[in-house]
């Protein structure tokens, strides 16, 4: 469960104070396959990367199944990421010079999986997001949709609880942007991976079984879908 | 800190910080091309210094000096004639087993004219025992022209710029004035039987060398010297040698080494030595900061990536040993490459630098006409240390500097 209590996020450039997020309160539960929706600038980037212990509040708490996130340091952070997040963003998501399989790998090499069996996970998963045969090519020798997929692949093969995607179709065209949504939707249902997008692409919203919209850094509407 | 530690022994550590190292080729190479150009110069200016050092001591010590002398209590203050040191007791503590010494010599000194038909030149008299001379100074090699000494008595052998000066050749005569111990002024005459050269300027222009029986007979000396030359087995064993000389001869004689009798020359060295290492800690200076800049450049441009990193849960420590060990790999190619140009260049210069154009000036200071570059044993281990420490040092602030950002600022970076 991620819980966000009454969160305030404020921003200061030169001197000028923007606040993101406005004593916004949430609770994801596990499971759900939920989108914050908003116009650009609305908060739902800010609140993802508060749910993620990218970014630390302003004012209020973030809690992870009960655990106070503001109370931990940059170390258990990363360790709690490494546990229990997976990631996946916007572009640009994948260590260059590492290859797909490498890129797949590297989560489970930080969490001390045994090289044989990352080998078979990482294989695995990649057959899962359809590349398989690209598990030697670096990043810069595929396509964008390839790229978003091997990150899918990177957040979901250390077995995660929750996914935190940040607007993961906003560079893919359509049929690609369907295919990786097809993939996360599918890992929701057969695994129970708790999925929460920022985005305001329609099809992500579409498929969301929530919907949280945000306006202005305020809670605007949240709905629920069957 | 032990995840850092931790981090080292990962390999992919390693092989992430080399596929960095060679993800941007050209700027690779730059810094590369910098640390091998500032390491290989500075390893051959080191040796062409420490070529000239060892060279200008070696010329002090060999052509004049050895390593130690001996002379009786007084020297310092007034050296003449009239401080002299019984041959006996000295030449029994030289001729017993004494641990480092080469060869010994006695000498006379005496300060006097020499003349010849065309001219006359303030000297210095040096009576010599021809044979154990030719084991302690390189005087013998030195002849140029005529004999080293060769039969009979009143043979003198003198630099070719002293000749020059009296305008006399080998075959003819000069005469040599001096102050015998009675305080009373003598003259004698010598054929000149060979003629030497020196890089020593005052050696060559104001020195006779005599025998030793000569010398005696002239100045009135019974078996008395003025001075023993001792050289050590090695260098380094000439302090060694002066303590146990001085510990075994009488009491109150004068025994001091060759940086004691040349103040100059040691202090020249020290001072050389000193400049040195300025030019070295300026060039180090700079590699850092161009190092240093690198880094930053490199770490800037991949905050993003560095932000990912610490997403999926790189731990800080690890994300510092990742950057550590590339800067290591960057800074290992360039030493690598340093001393590749470094041992090239000494090895090039191996048949010595020719400062002849200059030697007229040099030579008055000691220093050789050629310099044959030397690194010295074991130093150059010194800038590459250095080099990879600066490497460390160097790239401990952008390091620091990535992993200070937050993630959800480097995710955002472009």
């Amino acid at each position: 469960m991620l819980e966000a209590i009454d969160i305030t996020k404020t921003y200061e450039t030169r001197g000028v104070e923007t606040k993101a997020l406005r004593g916004v309160s949430l609770a994801v539960a596990d499971g759900e396959f939920t989108a914050l929706a908003g116009p650009s600038g609305s908060g739902k980037t800010t609140l993802l990367n508060l749910f993620g212990a990218l970014d630390t509040p302003t004012a209020g708490k973030i809690l992870l199944d009960g655990q106070d996130l503001g109370e931990l340091d940059a170390t258990a952070l990363a360790d709690l990421r490494l546990a229990k997040l997976g990631f996946v963003f916007q572009a640009y998501n994948l260590i260059p010079v590492l290859s797909a399989r490498e890129n797949v790998e590297f989560v489970m090499e930080l969490q001390g999986v045994p090289v044989a069996d990352r080998h078979r996970r990482a294989h695995a998963v990649l057959d899962q997001v359809g590349l398989a045969d690209m598990a030697e090519k670096r990043p810069l020798e595929m396509s964008g949709g390839q790229q978003q997929r091997v990150a899918v692949a990177r957040a979901i093969v250390s077995e995660p609880r929750i996914v935190l995607a940040d607007e993961p179709t906003a560079n893919l065209d359509s049929k690609t942007a369907a295919q990786l949504l097809g993939i996360m939707q599918r890992m929701n249902r057969e695994q129970g991976v708790t999925f929460l997008f920022s985005t305001h692409d329609p099809m992500v919203i579409d498929l969301a079984r929530r919907v949280v919209r945000l306006h202005d850094g305020e809670i605007a509407s949240d709905e629920r879908r069957e | 800190m032990g995840e850092f530690l931790r981090a080292l022994a990962i390999p992919s550590t390693w092989r992430m910080a080399v596929r960095n190292v060679f993800r941007n080729g050209r700027r690779t190479a730059i810094v590369v091309t910098a640390i091998a150009i500032g390491l290989g110069g500075l390893l051959v200016a080191m040796a062409v210094n420490y070529g000239m050092i060892v060279q200008m001591v070696d010329i002090a010590i060999e052509s004049e000096l050895g390593h130690v002398q001996i002379h009786g209590a007084g020297w310092a203050a007034k050296p003449g004639i009239e401080v002299r040191l019984p041959d006996a007791g000295v030449r029994e503590v030289l001729e017993d087993d004494l641990a480092g010494l080469e060869a010994w010599a006695p000498r006379i000194r005496s300060e006097g004219l020499a003349s010849s038909t065309r001219g006359n030149v303030g000297v210095t008299l040096v009576a010599i025992d021809p044979e154990r001379e030719a084991t302690v100074t390189t005087l013998a090699d030195s002849v140029v022209s005529g004999a080293y000494f060769g039969e009979g008595r009143r043979r003198a052998v003198i630099g070719v710029r002293l000749a020059n000066r009296l305008h006399v050749e080998v075959g003819d005569k000069i005469v040599v004035a001096t102050q015998d111990i009675a305080g009373d002024m003598v003259g004698e005459a010598f054929r000149v039987a060979g003629l030497f050269e020196s890089v020593s300027m005052g050696l060559e222009e104001r020195t006779v060398f005599v025998k030793l029986g000569d010398g005696r007979r002239m100045l009135g000396f019974d078996q008395e010297v003025s001075e023993f030359v001792l050289v050590a087995t090695r260098d380094e064993d000439a302090a060694a040698l002066r303590t146990a000389v001085e510990s075994r001869t009488a009491k109150g004689l004068e025994v001091k080494g060759w940086w004691d009798l040349r103040p100059l020359l040691q202090y020249m060295v020290d001072a050389m030595s000193q400049m040195a290492w300025t030019v070295y800690a300026a060039i180090f200076i700079a590699m850092a900061f161009g190092i240093a800049n690198v880094l930053l450049m490199s770490v800037y441009e991949r905050t993003r990536e560095i932000g990912i990193l610490s997403a999926i849960g790189m731990k800080p420590g690890r994300l510092v040993a990742t950057l550590l060990v590339e800067s290591l790999c960057l800074t290992a190619l360039g030493v690598a490459a340093g001393l590749a140009i470094g041992f090239g260049g000494v090895e090039l210069l191996a048949d010595g630098i020719d400062l002849s154009r200059w030697s007229e000036g040099l030579t008055s200071f000691g220093v050789p006409s050629t310099i044959i570059p030397v690194l010295p044993d074991g130093e150059w281990k010194i800038p590459v240390v250095v080099a990879l420490v600066t490497a460390i040092l160097a790239s401990l602030w952008p390091a620091l500097r990535a992993v200070r950002t937050r993630p959800a600022d480097a995710v955002r970076h472009v």
